[in-house]
């Protein structure tokens, strides 16, 4: 019996150090990047020789960099405004209610997951060019939102199987009319789920780079910029820049997690 | 109960069917205001589908509700003067008890220094803490929660309050107290309440009158006390639990006979055209040793295993036969002191003897 | 007429089937009718823009002549390897998160997800970085044990690699999903009826783990098999995946119906494997109502 115990506490142990270490792979290019961002040589290399903020400097001062940022943060600001309306109307059909067709429509929401994104921005790019549609950061929006909205009805969806619909009918069965009903119970029970789909939406459409690659056109968003400076013509601003868009996506990712906790402490305060 | 008079809520062949399938059937249905009537029926026995017509949330397909002489068939759940009470009591997670208790103030455009007025008011009627106000309803235990739910359902003021099964999933002793606490409740309100359930005796302990469904229709009204007395057919009077059933045919004047043993027994009055049906005998009725000697009916048995009740002792008997288990239940002061194994005398006198037919 | 017509009005008129409507309408315009698209040029004849234009199989013949089934077969394996790989990465992972960690799950959830948020190529970029000429692991290796470690880029390991890490995620949040569905009683019954630890792993955890394992493994099978980032900024140009030969074949090579074909096999590959999935697992059950 002992030694049965002892076995479990080192198989516990195991488990909990594989995980420490997967956990810290999955940050070292993070750690990398903001290591080569301050770098002072043109050409990265380690132990890094000497040290600047030289790089950030001149990323603020850059007009094209703030036009790439200008660009991603239209595009996901718009992907995220339109995908949140279309998935939250997409969960409800997907999770709350019972119809015939459900499961179909259900596989149609969750294929574009499973699909190969740069196919998908191919196949895309062609459509437009059928439809006779000049590709910009606009087309961009409607290629992301192919593939973020069924990735938010499906996150919203994990929430809307937990409500309760007797509530929506206590409600209105205690005089309240429909708007009411959704103002008063449907959304700010909903609400986290909204919230989380909404953050989603927003860094994954900020981060995309397969969709934007083959629908932007002659506009450019950071991480295709990125890409093309990794590709050919490295310049120090590929980290700088990276880290830059890391600490949005941080701060965002941050500012989530306070409201989530608000919500939380609201939902269960003594 | 002269129907005309008294009709507050009144029923008219309603019925509702999803495709092929009948869920009510044609129910004429009067209740009087003030009245504490309960549904009793199994479950797809149309209960849930007959409260939720009446409150709103379905449209019959046919026949007319009305209260108070209004037709409410096409009124829409927030425009009627009812109230519901969910089985799972849908208390909003994300509002405090306060919060809770005065939606429906609030929907009405009630000032907010009124509602927490009256909010505080109500949970001082249904014996709640005034400092739960601003308690969040997932702290609160099963029973609160309960009384929530009803002080919500009171906040609105409704003609009728609806209770769908709120209380089966309580455990069995604050059942009894909220039973009992829900027909206080009944009494100092005054109100009108429709409770369904799937519980004959808790039916009993609170309705005024009671309605037995099943298959979509009300197969008997009556009185607590004429349900349990003169269940009409077998059906209704499997609600009543644990009993003991004979299957026995007509065999001359106010006399029925066993199928299965021959034996024969007096009844109190044998329905017009009876001639086959079910006898039923209560547990409590049936007497054991020598109190049973002197009675009318008597079978012969061997005790076969003997159960403590606390305040009543079960024995299981198996008749001389052989074909029969028979239930008997003795309070614990009745002298017999039987263990299992003795040979032992049953009996009950003609007036326990229910006779039903199918 | 008249009948059906109202029986589809009234079904027409479900509240799901209403909120159904914009996402769906939207899912076709976007992703069905650009993929019936892509199924129509993939019959027109070669290096063509219309698609009004006599049907061809022509492209169909030209792919199985040509070389690309070698792109098909690094994809595949590439895809294949990186499957098994994370399966034994991630199984203890999941594991600890569905029955070890406990409150400490949730936060491991959240610092395993965040990555996610952060575009693939700003994060392939810093594997460059790390396993580059003179870069970190390079650099310390040298300053430290004085030998280089340089030529580890650009190989199709680095590839690997590469798929391995984007997609680490996808594997094992379906695994925590599936283990989480054993119950723990079964386990202990299982083992209190004398079976080893083995045969418990063996005959009570995995099946029942299976719905989990299956999602993960087909998830990160499909997406490793579309993927174009890892073997261009990893790989360089070691290999050419299929992904690749479609890029170029609708950019460079500006063949649309060759792009068109490839696209389809890939499609079609990928779909089957999808659609034979959907069939055995219950999406209400794995989501959420359990």
């Amino acid at each position: 019996m002992a030694t049965a115990k002892a076995k479990s506490r080192v198989a516990r142990n195991l488990i909990v150090l594989w995980t420490v270490c997967v956990l810290a792979f999955l940050y070292i290019p993070m750690v990398a990047i903001v290591l080569a961002s301050f770098s002072k040589a043109r050409y990265f290399r380690f132990p890094v020789p000497r040290w600047t903020t030289q790089w950030y400097d001149k990323a603020m001062d850059s007009l094209s960099i703030r036009d790439l940022l200008w660009t991603s943060l239209s595009v996901a600001t718009l992907v995220t405004v339109f995908s949140v309306a279309l998935a939250f109307m997409g969960a409800l059909a997907f999770a709350r209610y019972d119809w015939k067709g459900r499961k179909l429509y259900q596989r149609l929401v969750l294929l574009p997951i499973f699909f190969p994104q740069a196919v998908l921005g191919l196949a895309l790019l062609l459509w437009f060019s059928a439809l006779g549609i000049t590709t910009s950061w606009h087309t961009a929006v409607f290629a992301h939102m192919v593939w973020i909205v069924p990735i938010v009805i499906l996150i919203m969806s994990i929430q809307v199987y937990s409500f309760d619909p007797s509530l929506e009918e206590a409600a209105y069965d205690l005089g309240a009319s429909r708007f009411q009903v959704l103002r008063e119970v449907t959304l700010p029970i909903l609400a986290p789920g909204v919230i989380s789909g909404g953050i989603f939406a927003f860094l994954l459409s900020w981060g995309n780079f397969p969709l934007s690659l083959f629908s932007t056109g002659a506009d450019q968003t950071v991480p295709e910029w990125l890409y093309s400076k990794m590709v050919m013509g490295y310049t120090p601003m590929v980290p700088t820049l990276g880290s830059l868009t890391m600490s949005g996506a941080a701060i965002l990712i941050f500012l989530f997690y306070m409201v989530w906790m608000i919500i939380k402490s609201r939902q269960s305060r003594a | 109960m002269d129907e005309t008079q008294g009709a507050f809520l009144e029923l008219r062949k309603v019925t509702k069917k999803f495709g092929n399938f009948t869920a009510v059937d044609e129910v004429d249905l009067v209740i009087a205001e003030g009245e504490f009537f309960t549904l009793v029926g199994p479950s797809g026995s149309g209960k849930t589908t007959m409260i939720r017509l009446l409150v709103g949330m379905d449209q019959p397909t046919g026949g007319d509700i009305n209260l108070k002489g209004v037709r409410l068939n096409d009124v829409p759940a927030n425009k009627r003067p009812t109230c519901m009470v969910f089985q799972d009591l849908a208390l909003f997670p994300h509002k405090s008890v306060g919060e809770n208790i005065e939606f429906p103030l609030k929907i009405s455009g009630v000032a907010p220094d009124k509602r927490r007025q009256r909010a505080e008011q109500l949970l001082k009627q249904l014996r709640l803490p005034v400092d739960y106000y601003s308690k969040g309803v997932n702290q609160c235990s099963g029973g609160e929660r309960q009384r929530i739910a009803l002080a919500r359902a009171l906040a609105f003021d409704p003609d009728i309050l609806f209770f769908d099964e709120p209380l089966s999933a309580l455990d069995f002793r604050l059942r009894k107290t909220l039973e009992k606490e829900l027909k206080d409740i009944h009494r100092e309100t005054g109100k009108t309440f429709v409770y369904i359930t799937h519980s004959l005796e808790e039916a009993m302990v609170m309705s005024d009158r009671i309605g037995i469904m099943r298959d979509g229709k009300i197969v008997q009204i009556g009185t607590p006390a004429a349900i349990y007395n003169d269940p009409i057919n077998r059906f209704v009077a499997q609600f009543m639990g644990e009993v003991n059933t004979l299957e026995v045919e007509s065999a001359g004047k106010n006399t029925v006979q066993d199928i299965a043993s021959g034996a024969r027994f007096k009844v109190r009055a044998m329905p017009d055209g009876f001639t086959k049906g079910a006898l039923i005998i209560r547990p409590e009725s049936v007497k054991i040793g020598q109190s049973a000697a002197k009675l009318p009916n008597r079978v012969k048995g061997t005790v076969y295993n003997d159960y403590a009740l606390g305040s009543r002792v079960q024995y299981q008997v198996r008749s001389e036969t052989g074909d029969m288990q028979w239930l008997v239940e003795r309070l614990q002061d009745e002298p017999f002191d039987g263990k299992a194994g003795d040979k032992v005398t049953l009996g009950w006198q003609t007036e326990d003897s229910i006779l039903v037919g199918d | 007429m008249q009948g059906q017509a109202n029986r589809f009005l009234s079904w027409l008129r479900q509240p799901g089937v209403l909120n159904a409507v914009p996402a769906s309408l939207f899912l076709l315009i976007g992703f069905a009718g650009p993929l019936l698209m892509v199924f129509g040029y993939s019959f027109m004849p070669p290096k063509t823009f219309s698609l009004f234009q006599e049907p061809t199989l022509a492209n169909y013949s030209s792919v199985v002549s040509d070389s690309y089934y070698i792109s098909f077969f690094w994809s595949l394996t590439l895809a294949a390897a990186t499957v098994v790989i994370l399966f034994f990465i991630c199984y203890p992972i999941a594991y600890g998160m569905a029955k070890v960690f406990g409150k400490w799950a949730n936060l491991i959830t959240v610092l395993i997800a965040v990555p996610l948020l952060i575009s693939e190529n700003i994060r392939l970029f810093g594997w460059v970085l790390v396993l580059l000429k003179n870069g970190i692991l390079d650099g310390s290796l040298q300053a430290v044990f004085g030998f280089s470690a340089s030529g580890m880029l650009y190989t199709v390991p680095a590839i690997v690699f590469g798929l391995v890490y984007v997609y680490l995620p996808f594997m094992l949040f379906p695994l925590v999903i599936g283990i989480s569905m054993i119950p723990d009683t079964l386990k202990e019954a299982a083992s209190d009826l004398g079976a080893s630890r083995w045969e418990v792993f063996r005959e009570v955890e995995l099946p029942l783990a299976m719905p989990g394992i299956m999602i993960g493994g087909i998830l990160t099978f499909i997406l490793s098999l579309g993927s174009l980032a890892e073997s261009k900024i990893l790989g360089g140009q070691t290999v050419v995946m299929i992904a690749d030969d479609i890029e170029s074949a609708f950019t460079f090579a500006q063949n649309w119906p060759k792009g068109s074909v490839l696209s389809v096999l890939l499609i079609a590959l990928s779909g089957t494997i999808v659609i034979l999935l959907f069939r055995r697992i219950d999406l209400d059950r794995i989501i959420g109502r359990r």
